[in-house]
């Protein structure tokens, strides 16, 4: 296998293949997959669970202006997805995604339930940007957040939430577009393609934790 | 040049406790960079100045950081920020590194641990283009580092050697390849230009991903940026360590 590779002529994607059968890589693949402030709900226990995502602390700023906690989910189950403001398509068909996750919901459902957006990106989408936003897709529920925070504050979101992303050329986002919906814990019980029409498993999942 | 290279090296490492300043320069990542929806290029990415930690950080030192963050010890670990092979071949009753290794280089540590190890030195990890970028040497010796680091990802893991074991790059950085994998701030970014993930289409990533390499014959960096896209961030492996990263400014 070693001596292979000597060929400038291989194609990449056998490399690739290759790669994997490489000591260096299948070791480092013995992986276990697993998995004054703004209030939005009593605040979650003390002591959140060992795989809670309230174990990030960063301070996050809400719309309002006011610092925000991961931890102040806590109380109720969550539906979560990181978009920026500036994005032209796949941002505002998350969030009437997850509207339309909302408008399954009876009034009384709906109101255990927090529904929080996170920025990409830290430049542009300040707290008078997410409140344009929230306005633009008439987002006037208490029931929800929206959040900037500092570039780590972002990576370290979206590597908990397992969202990979990039900033590319003229300060926009290459991003996966996923909702995660946690329980009131902050463990994360499901995640989905934000892009899918079909809402059913995620409305699904999320009346699972409301009963 | 080994006379050259060695001044080089200790001139720089003197200075903020075993870190490396490494110049600002532009860098031409492996993946090209999308300028619009349609298109990619080889344009160069600006690399500010920043300070590289020379080496990766050892069982010592993290041993040093568990001791004073007890939160990061193996035994109290929170499940969110791990795998359940954190430290593992810390195996003594104390779950505290071997004195054998405390000058071998770190593994077995997730992404959240070396994150919150480096913050904790007022450091962050090194973003994947600051790391590519040093592991480039400015391109002294090119062609001898690419034959070198895939004759590495070529043999079988052996005992990890301690750190500076070989000799610095020409930055004064050890042990960027040869001995470990590391992690990188942004290890979770696309390696590629997704136009087809627009399309809804995910499976043509990979495949078109390779097609727009600024460089074909570059297989080991291909192979990093494949390692890298494979990892999440409670990952953890016999090979995977890290070494901290701080702004010049």
């Amino acid at each position: 296998m070693k001596t292979n590779l000597k060929s400038k002529l291989l194609p990449l994607l056998t490399a690739s293949a290759l790669a994997y059968s490489f000591s260096a890589f299948a070791e480092n693949h013995e992986h276990h997959h697993h998995q004054h402030e703004t209030t939005l709900s009593a605040p979650g226990l003390s002591t959140p669970s060992t795989d809670s995502v309230f174990n990030i602390t960063d301070s996050w700023t809400a719309a309002d202006g006011k610092a925000f906690q991961l931890s102040k989910l806590g109380g109720k189950p969550t539906v979560v997805a990181m978009v920026y403001t500036s994005c032209q398509y796949v941002c505002p068909l998350t969030v009437q995604n997850i509207k339309r996750i909302e408008r399954s919901l009876s009034a009384a459902e709906a109101g255990k339930v927090n529904f929080a957006l996170f920025s990409f990106d830290p430049q542009r989408d300040t707290p008078a940007k997410l409140t344009e936003f929230a306005k633009l897709h008439s987002i006037t529920s208490p029931s929800w957040v929206l959040a900037q925070g500092s570039e780590s504050a972002v990576r370290k979101l979206a590597v908990t939430l397992g969202i990979k992303y990039k900033k590319v050329q003229a300060g926009d986002y290459e991003h996966d577009a996923t909702i995660s919906i946690l329980d009131s814990n902050g463990v994360v019980k499901f995640q989905a393609d934000a892009m899918n029409k079909n809402i059913n498993d995620a409305t699904d999942a999320l009346k699972a934790l409301l009963h | 040049m080994l006379v050259l290279s060695s001044c080089l090296f200790s001139a720089a490492a003197v200075s903020a406790e075993d870190m490396v300043l490494v110049p600002e320069s532009s860098f031409t990542p492996f993946f090209l960079k999308r300028d619009n929806a349609s298109s990619s290029s080889a344009a160069a990415t600006k690399i500010s100045a920043f300070w590289l930690d020379a080496t990766p950080v050892t069982n010592g030192k993290f041993q040093a950081f568990v001791n004073k963050y007890p939160d990061w010890h193996k035994s109290n670990i929170k499940k969110i920020f791990t795998d359940s092979h954190y430290l593992e071949h810390w195996q003594n009753t104390q779950g505290s590194a071997d004195t054998a290794d405390l000058d071998k280089p770190v593994v077995n540590v997730s992404w959240f641990a070396a994150e919150a190890y480096c913050e904790a030195q007022d450091k962050r990890l090194p973003t994947t283009d600051e790391w590519e970028y040093t592991l480039t040497d400015n391109d002294r010796d090119k062609e001898n580092l690419q034959q070198r680091i895939m004759s590495w990802y070529s043999v079988p893991n052996k005992e990890l050697p301690a750190v500076r074991a070989n000799p610095a790059n020409g930055f004064g950085v050890f042990d960027l390849a040869g001995v470990i994998w590391e992690w990188t701030a942004d290890f979770n970014s696309y390696m590629a230009p997704p136009d087809s993930r627009n399309s809804g289409d995910k499976n043509l990533f990979c495949g078109s991903g390779s097609l727009n390499a600024s460089n074909l014959g570059d297989y080991a960096a291909f192979m990093r940026y494949s390692y890298r896209e494979s990892l999440k961030g409670n990952f953890t492996g016999k090979n995977l360590g890290f070494r901290c990263a701080k702004d010049a400014k």
